[in-house]
């Protein structure tokens, strides 16, 4: 960490703390427009059914009901990966699924005309298992996928983007060995991310073409670019971006919701405001995908991985947007986890009678970890090898490559993270808690506590484009053009410090416009971890651009070369004669100065977390529960300690280690029915629960942009679950193979009661 | 929410004619914290005429002990329960089940009565309108039991006829395990029936216009040992998935007389008697409370997929007995 910087890796206030925290900012649910009406979802009681008629007279003729709209009478907006579906359709295929769009002056009567259309279903046979959704004389939920299974290549990451890991010769790697294991490991419990904010929208249209959305979402340009393409490029797309409350990946995108919105608003040429509901959100939004994994590892007896090969199952529920991507990142992901020469490692990806799997923290490989690293760890077991140690000795160091997500190699530039690894074991106590492979590391009564380690890491930190502006105003004062939103991690406020670093102005002498894509350039957003060099790199860019005219206006009003001049709370001076100055206002007047910043991707880096776990086991009620989370990472420089802090203690929720604990989407298999779309039932740990986590976090400079950082905020989520089913495993003395460690998985693999 | 009258009711007379009145087409509202839940989630297949506030009868939130029995209002506050210095001192058991419940905002305005008179917490039977919802199920009239071929993870292990929702009400597993008495009062009258008799299968014995007016404890009950063990996913919030409510007499380490109520296992409160009689006359030991535990379960037929509710029921009641709390959310 260098010192001398006057905020970067110092405590600064959030720009949009006080806001948050007195109420006072508004989300889109706030905002308040003229003639608003609010639209209301009406959903298929049945997993699998043919509309076969709807009957919408008695809603039409309530008061107050402006629009309805169903299969029939929609546009024929289509979406996804592939582009084949519609916001409405005439199939449903998830208990669920949208029906109708109802637009009323009133949420009540919205929801009272929902009540009175009726629909006459022809019901249909469901499918919920990923494998028997493959079976010939399966159901089928599209005509343009037989076998239920979807197109791997994901056109949003380019032509030739990933869609499997296999590299060298297995079998040749397997002849290598020591050991083989080979097993199955399924995480297939589809957790809900939920951030607190719903998926929300409010949508103008204003004919012929001109269509202005209000989102509630983490990435306001990419909202722009995906409705484009949906409406069609001859319509205009304004997406306008708040605070959003919380998106963990969920809501990078809501197009359907944005879609109800933007077609009701398009029938009754009013805005329409669509806002989830928590049960809406929980059971008809977006979960993680689920993965089933049957593979063969091959590792010698010094931990060197000699062979992965098997075959990769992700269910993506009623349709995919970014499954295929979320499967490239994932396989990239695996090869930087585990230095391997011989892969191969082939996904299927399935449709099935559930709502719908997208965007989560982890982005494909969290749910591929969840399943290799166990996987890994059954040769870890017969080798009697420490997992620790076989995690670090396997991670990615500088120099070693993988194919990314793109399908191009890279070849890694970036810091050796043993360093951070061995820190985060020390401080862990890994050492004389680990006890070997499938043992308790202390007993205690009907006690019994157990240890684990899981580890991740991900390419993504310099992925997609960035670009901000900024502009210097006389008053000394300076104004980021960027639409990144605030979706809780201080994004913004990091914007904010950069720039002001670099400029050397006071923090409050610095804004940023809001997130409105008529003002602001392109900019694909918070998503992964990219916030810190993409995001940052552009507004440094910028603000470095701005300056250098600055300068360069300046200096011969000072008679001297622009290298000569410094500038610092809106003073510009010639270097070491402080007395030779000007201020900004006298040097430009009636003038601002405009720079300009781009990011381009750059998968040369990866970050690295390693979290180890401590839980205990009551033998008697099968209760697992978390005791204590060590995180290790190094990310090269914090930019805003409390920030980061906040993201790495973030590891719990939002579908991450406590998806291994107690998180999972209940799906009935005899209804299709989410049984658990509430706060009670699905379980979602409470402030009061939150066990000790310790951060250790190392602060060695990567070749990254001026203030050598990268980010991790991302895959803090990611290492923890599968280290809790190692700890659970080990505590018991039984390997568990599902998520999460439920009483009734605990008492079944004790053998006390009988599976079912 | 969708339209219904709104009535405050000023007496307990004026609260049950009014129910009279409506037909079964009404709906009490104590501290509404469940009862808005289920306007929310129009789950019922008839969406209630009117509400009738009972916050307004005046004094039916008092705790006061007479002639040897405690009474407590059926508007008392869960929050106001568990902090009586009282019940406290006299039936710890049910201090700490009220305490146990939910979290203190809802315990806050959660009162007593509202606890016993709650909906089956069943996912089959609370699934939303909004949903594509609600399911018909044996307990709303039409059709079989869903749990059953569904996802019964939470459901009952014992006595499960036809409908395998389970009552998980905290305060009704204290108060029977305490042998109280509920007051009724109705159009004609008052009545009184112990908390155990005051379940059935599918709800309970309030007539259509009928209300809890108080639950009233005796005092021979107040001198004996009470323990309360509830299982839950994460200690707020959360409904029990298996809680026991024990009143055990002990002379020198001997057990004198038991009462042991499980919760969440069955339709209504379990009173494990055979666990009962078990113990009575015996040292209170390892062996002695483990024989009790499975006596207690000896019937269980959980369903398909909650045999592992047994096993954590025979672990409360062996815990209960001997005095043991931990590592249960305590």
């Amino acid at each position: 960490m260098i010192d001398s910087y006057r905020y970067i890796g110092k405590e600064t206030p959030r720009r949009d703390g006080a806001e948050v925290v007195t109420g006072s900012a508004e989300y889109v649910d706030d905002i308040r427009f003229t003639n608003l009406l609010y639209g209301e979802v009406l959903r298929s009681p049945h997993p699998h059914a043919r509309i076969k008629q709807i009957e919408k007279s008695k809603a039409e003729v309530l008061g107050g009901v402006e629009a309805i709209l169903t299969w029939e009478n929609v546009p024929d907006w289509k979406f996804g990966t592939p582009t084949i579906f519609r916001i409405l359709d005439r199939k449903v295929r998830f208990v669920g699924d949208a029906v109708a769009i109802i637009a009323a002056r009133t949420k009540d009567i919205a929801r009272e005309a929902a009540r009175l259309i009726e629909v006459e279903y022809e019901v249909l046979p469901p499918v919920f298992d990923m494998e028997a959704a493959m079976k010939p004389g399966a159901p089928q939920l599209y005509e343009e996928l037989p076998g239920n299974k979807l197109p791997l290549y994901a056109p949003v990451l380019g032509p030739k983007s990933l869609t499997e890991i296999v590299m060298g010769d297995v079998e040749k790697g397997f002849a290598e060995a020591d050991v083989i294991a080979e097993g199955t490991f399924g995480y297939e419990n589809i957790p809900n991310p939920l951030p607190p904010e719903p998926p929300s929208a409010v949508a103008l249209w204003q004919e012929p073409n001109k269509v202005t959305v209000w989102v509630s979402n983490q990435q306001v340009w990419l909202n722009r670019k995906i409705l484009s393409e949906i409406f069609g490029d001859n319509v205009e797309v304004r997406a306008i971006g708040g605070p959003c409350g919380g998106s963990y990946g969920s809501k990078v995108m809501s197009w359907q919701v944005q879609c109800y919105a933007a077609a009701l608003s398009k029938a009754t040429g009013k805005p329409v405001k669509v806002c989830f509901s928590k049960e809406e959100h929980l059971a008809a939004f977006v979960l993680r995908p689920e993965t089933r994994i049957h593979a063969r590892v091959g590792m010698k007896k010094d931990g060197t991985v000699t062979a992965i090969s098997g075959k990769w199952l992700l269910g993506t529920g009623y349709y995919s947007m970014t499954t295929q991507a979320q499967l490239s990142v994932g396989a990239g992901e695996a090869q930087i986890a585990v230095r391997c020469a011989n892969w191969d490692v082939k996904p299927t990806i399935v449709c099935t009678n559930r709502n719908a799997s997208g965007i989560v923290r982890g982005f494909g490989g969290q749910e591929l970890k969840c399943a290799l690293i166990p996987l890994l760890s059954l040769a870890m077991e017969k080798a009697d090898l420490d997992p620790f140690e076989v995690l670090k000795k396997n991670y990615l160091k500088p120099g070693d490559g993988y194919y990314w997500r793109d399908g191009n190699w890279y070849s890694y530039r970036g810091v050796d993270y043993t360093k951070a690894m061995e820190k985060g074991a020390q401080t862990f106590g890994w050492k004389a808690k680990w006890k070997g492979w499938l043992k308790p590391t202390a007993l205690n009564g009907t006690k019994r506590t157990g240890v684990g380690v899981g580890i991740h890491g991900n390419a993504d930190i310099g992925e997609d484009v960035s670009e901000a502006y900024v502009r210097l105003d006389p008053e000394g004062r300076a104004v980021i053009y960027s639409s990144v939103t605030e979706h809780g991690t201080g994004q913004r406020s990091n914007c904010i410090k950069v720039v002001a670093e670099v400029l050397q102005l006071p923090l409050e002498a610095v804004s940023i416009t809001p997130s409105d894509t008529l003002i602001t350039p392109v900019e694909w957003g918070p998503a992964g971890s990219r916030g810190t060099y993409a995001i940052l790199s552009a507004a440094i860019a910028a603000a470095e651009d701005a300056k250098q005219k600055l300068l360069q206006f300046t200096a011969p009003l000072l008679g001297v070369g622009m290298g000569d001049l410094e500038t610092e709370d809106g003073f510009i001076w010639v270097k070491n004669r402080p007395d030779n100055r000007i201020t900004w206002k006298d040097a430009l007047e009636l003038r601002t100065v405009l720079g300009h910043g781009r990011f381009n991707p750059d998968y040369s880096f990866a970050n690295c977390m390693m979290s180890f776990v401590e839980v205990e086991v009551d033998t008697e009620t099968g209760k697992v529960t978390l005791l204590r989370v060590v995180n290790a990472t190094d990310v090269g420089q914090i930019i805003d300690p409390p920030g980061i802090r906040g993201q790495l203690n973030g590891c719990l929720g939002t579908a991450g280690i406590d998806s291994a604990l107690f998180e999972e989407t209940v799906l009935d298999r005899a209804t299709g029915c989410v049984l658990n779309a509430n706060m009670i039932d699905y379980k979602w740990r409470t402030f009061s629960e939150l066990p000790p986590i310790d951060n250790v976090i190392m602060e060695t400079p990567f070749p990254s942009h001026r203030f050598g950082a990268v980010g991790i905020g991302e895959v803090a989520t990611s290492p923890g679950p599968s280290a809790v089913l190692m700890a659970t495993s080990n505590a018991i003395g039984v390997w568990l193979h599902e998520y999460p460690v439920t009483p009734q998985r605990v008492l079944e693999a004790l053998g006390k009661v009988g599976s079912k | 929410m969708r339209t219904f009258t709104h009535i405050n009711a000023h007496t307990v007379n004026e609260a049950c004619e009014l129910l009279g009145q409506y037909r079964g087409k009404a709906r009490l509202n104590a501290g509404g914290t469940d009862l808005l839940a289920m306007l929310k989630g129009d789950i019922w297949p008839e969406y209630p005429e009117a509400v009738i506030n009972v916050k307004t009868i005046p004094g039916l939130d008092s705790i006061t002990e007479n002639d040897n029995v405690l009474k407590i209002g059926a508007l008392a506050l869960l929050s106001d329960v568990a902090k009586s210095p009282t019940i406290k001192e006299k039936c710890g058991v049910l201090a700490k089940a009220a305490l146990s419940v939910g979290s203190p905002l809802i315990r806050n305005v959660a009162t007593i009565g509202g606890n016993l008179c709650q909906a089956p917490r069943c996912w089959y039977y609370r699934y939303p309108r909004r949903l594509g919802g609600p399911l018909p199920c044996l307990r709303k009239g039409t059709g079989p039991c869903l749990a059953v071929k569904g996802d019964n993870r939470y459901h009952a292990i014992l006595e499960g006829k036809g409908c395998f929702a389970v009552c998980t009400s905290d305060i009704a597993v204290a108060l029977a395990a305490l042998d109280a008495k509920i007051t009724i009062a109705g159009p004609k009258g008052e009545r009184s029936i112990s908390v155990v008799d005051f379940f059935q299968p599918l709800g309970n014995t309030l007539k259509i216009d009928e209300m809890i007016k108080d639950f009233q404890i005796p005092a021979t009950m107040l001198s004996m040992e009470q323990r309360f063990l509830k299982f839950t996913l994460r200690k707020p919030i959360d409904f029990a998935i298996v809680s026991v409510a024990a009143s055990i007499g002990l002379n020198n380490g001997v057990c004198t007389d038991a009462r042991i109520i499980l919760g969440a296992v069955a339709p209504m409160p379990f009173r494990a008697k055979a666990a009962e009689e078990k113990i009575v006359g015996q040292p209170i030991s390892d062996n002695v409370a483990a024989e009790a535990a499975e006596k207690a379960l000896a019937n269980a037929k959980p369903l398909s997929m909650n045999a592992y509710k047994v096993e954590i029921a025979k672990t409360l009641v062996r815990r209960a007995i001997k005095g043991s709390t931990a590592g249960l959310g305590e």
